[in-house]
């Protein structure tokens, strides 16, 4: 079973948006360097696939290559799946908690409940409206920002932007039957364990295009209300398929004896 | 042709935190034991002026008051990563390591004390997979006013 | 008789390069032999038969790293590895300086095939470690250094010594 190939798409997303173009905002790596694969950590990488044949001229080895959308400067994708779900479920249980203070407190002398209700109000947080367009994985999150902290004003206050999501994979490759991408979905349910992956035939080598559909989410206000406007852009990249014999490691060429030195018969 | 109010207000008028991010190649350092060759560097401040990217010598572009973080990325995703300290002038900005809330996953914060910074190098030390020693920077990224 | 045996090495790249060791439960060896000894551990004994294709190959356990095999040589009896233990004292003498000789020769084919092959992209799935059991004193473990390259630098190849083939 051959290493699974991975590329990872890392984009300035606010800078994409800002610019309305992933051109100069996307930095793509893989794994494939030892293989042969160029320009890393730029937007022009080559992809490196490297096949092999049996003797018979079949192919030798199935080669997965999986695409990952990183998003520049936004909460790292360590943190656990559905972070942001998490962390309106634990700013919730806060802010009830407090209110139950404040409710046991406010007839106390020396508790300032309009002062104190809205210090909870800020750090509740805010969350981000559902649409028919933003429905599923962004829905009843909320916006948090770089730190993982809640945002309670996205009108002047510093936000993480969500992960770009890969929504098609198309273009030269995929027309001439070089790769057959599909978005598959990971064994985590929790949220946005989907992932676009595409098996490679290896038999005809050559450069070859391909094109990414990613969405990115714009945080907008309307009507008093956030929520995350879908942005589409493309990017493109290239992936170079080689194939060679397979050959046997001991005699480089066919089958042979293994070469274990001989030992007395007892 | 009435001018209507903006219905629809983009939101990224703030001025948001820089955020510098390394990513790692973590099977080269492993075996290398050097970042050399196997880190990438970027930040999001390519509009304000920053160079370098994709380098180990990524030059920020800074002011006084911003807010710099830093974070970082494992190339293949199962492998650990992390910051362990960055050496810097403390006289330019005091970086500090702190967790994101109600996770172990860290990230190193500090605000830029001044404007007139010529050129600030500074090196990352990272942890990388579960070797304890860390693995230090060769090349100097740096910080620019 | 099957007339195959695949043996699979399945490393923690991450962990064996961290350690710099495959010991500490960062490799280990399984077959699918008949009687063979050991499975899930770097010691794993595959009981062959004359005649029998042996096939080896390595997994990565995260799937995304890199690691191949590098090598396999034999030892011989009195094998110089350092790492060989115990067992090579029980077989007979005499055939030390045979395993020596194809102990480097072996090595340097290995390196040889790959670089000779200039702007060649380097690619390990092409090597197959594969070969056809040999007559074998009956009853010996014949114990082999698998030498694992993971990525490429100056500490990315570790061996073991101490996985074996014996014919019963």
């Amino acid at each position: 079973m051959p290493q699974q190939l991975a590329v990872i798409v890392l984009v300035d997303v606010g800078n994409a948006l800002e610019s309305r173009t992933l051109d100069g905002n996307t930095y793509l790596f893989d794994n494939m360097k030892l293989q042969g694969s160029e320009n890393q950590g730029t937007g022009e990488l080559v992809t490196a696939i490297s096949g092999s044949y049996w003797s018979d001229g079949s192919q030798a080895s199935e080669q997965v290559l999986n695409w990952l959308p990183y998003s520049l400067g936004s909460i790292p994708p360590t943190v656990p799946r559905g972070y942001e779900a998490e962390r309106a479920r634990q700013t919730d249980e806060q802010a009830l908690t407090e209110l139950d203070h404040l409710a046991a407190t406010s007839g106390t002398s020396g508790t300032d409940a309009a002062a104190e209700l809205s210090r909870i109000r800020q750090s509740a947080g805010r969350r981000v409206k559902t649409t028919r367009r933003t429905r599923g994985r962004l829905s009843g999150q909320k916006v948090l920002d770089v730190t993982g902290k809640v945002v309670s004003d996205g009108g002047t206050q510093a936000h993480s932007y969500p992960a770009p999501v890969i929504t098609d994979i198309y273009g030269q490759a995929v027309d001439e039957k070089v790769i057959y991408p599909a978005e598959y979905g990971s064994p985590d349910l929790v949220t946005d364990g989907w992932y676009w992956s595409a098996t490679v035939d290896t038999s005809r080598p050559g450069t070859y295009a391909y094109t990414m559909r990613i969405q990115l989410h714009q945080l907008v206000e309307q009507g008093g209300e956030s929520l995350w406007e879908p942005v589409n852009l493309t990017c493109e990249s290239k992936i170079r398929v080689t194939t060679e014999p397979k050959r046997n490691a001991f005699t480089k060429a066919g089958l042979g004896l293994l070469p274990v030195p001989p030992r007395a018969f007892s | 042709m009435t001018t209507k109010p903006k219905l629809r207000e983009s939101l990224t008028a703030a001025r948001r935190p820089i955020s510098i991010t390394a990513v790692v190649d973590c099977v080269g350092a492993l075996a290398s034991h050097s970042v050399h060759g196997h880190l990438y560097l970027y930040d999001t401040n390519k509009a304000g002026g920053s160079t370098g990217f994709g380098t180990e010598e990524l030059r920020t572009k800074v002011r006084r008051g911003d807010q710099l973080l830093w974070n970082v990325l494992a190339l293949e995703c199962e492998a650990f990563v992390s910051i362990d300290d960055i050496v810097i002038d403390r006289a330019v900005v005091e970086p500090e390591r702190r967790t994101y809330p109600g996770t172990d996953v860290a990230y190193w914060i500090g605000t830029v004390k001044r404007d007139d910074i010529l050129e600030a190098p500074y090196r990352i030390k990272f942890r990388v997979g579960t070797r304890t020693e860390p693995v230090t920077t060769t090349l100097s990224p740096a910080l620019f006013g | 008789m099957n007339p195959k045996v695949n043996i699979v090495v399945v490393v923690d790249v991450i962990g064996a390069l961290s350690d710099g060791t495959l010991l500490n439960g960062n490799l280990c060896m399984i077959d699918d032999g008949e009687q063979s000894t050991g499975q899930g551990t770097p010691e794993l004994c595959t009981v062959v038969r004359p005649g029998q294709v042996v096939t080896w190959s390595a997994l990565a356990v995260d799937l995304q790293t890199p690691v191949e095999i590098k090598g396999i040589t034999f030892l011989g009896a009195d094998a110089e590895d350092g790492d060989a233990d115990a067992e090579a004292t029980d077989a007979g003498a005499g055939a030390g300086a045979g395993a020596d000789g194809r102990n480097g020769q072996s090595g340097q084919n290995g390196r040889g095939g790959r670089n000779g092959h200039g702007p060649e992209r380097h690619n390990p799935e092409l090597e197959v470690w594969s070969g056809v059991v040999p007559q074998l004193a009956p009853g010996v473990a014949h114990q082999y250094r698998l030498e694992v390259q993971m990525y490429e630098g100056e500490h990315s190849t570790l061996h073991i010594a101490s996985p074996a083939l014996m014919c019963q």
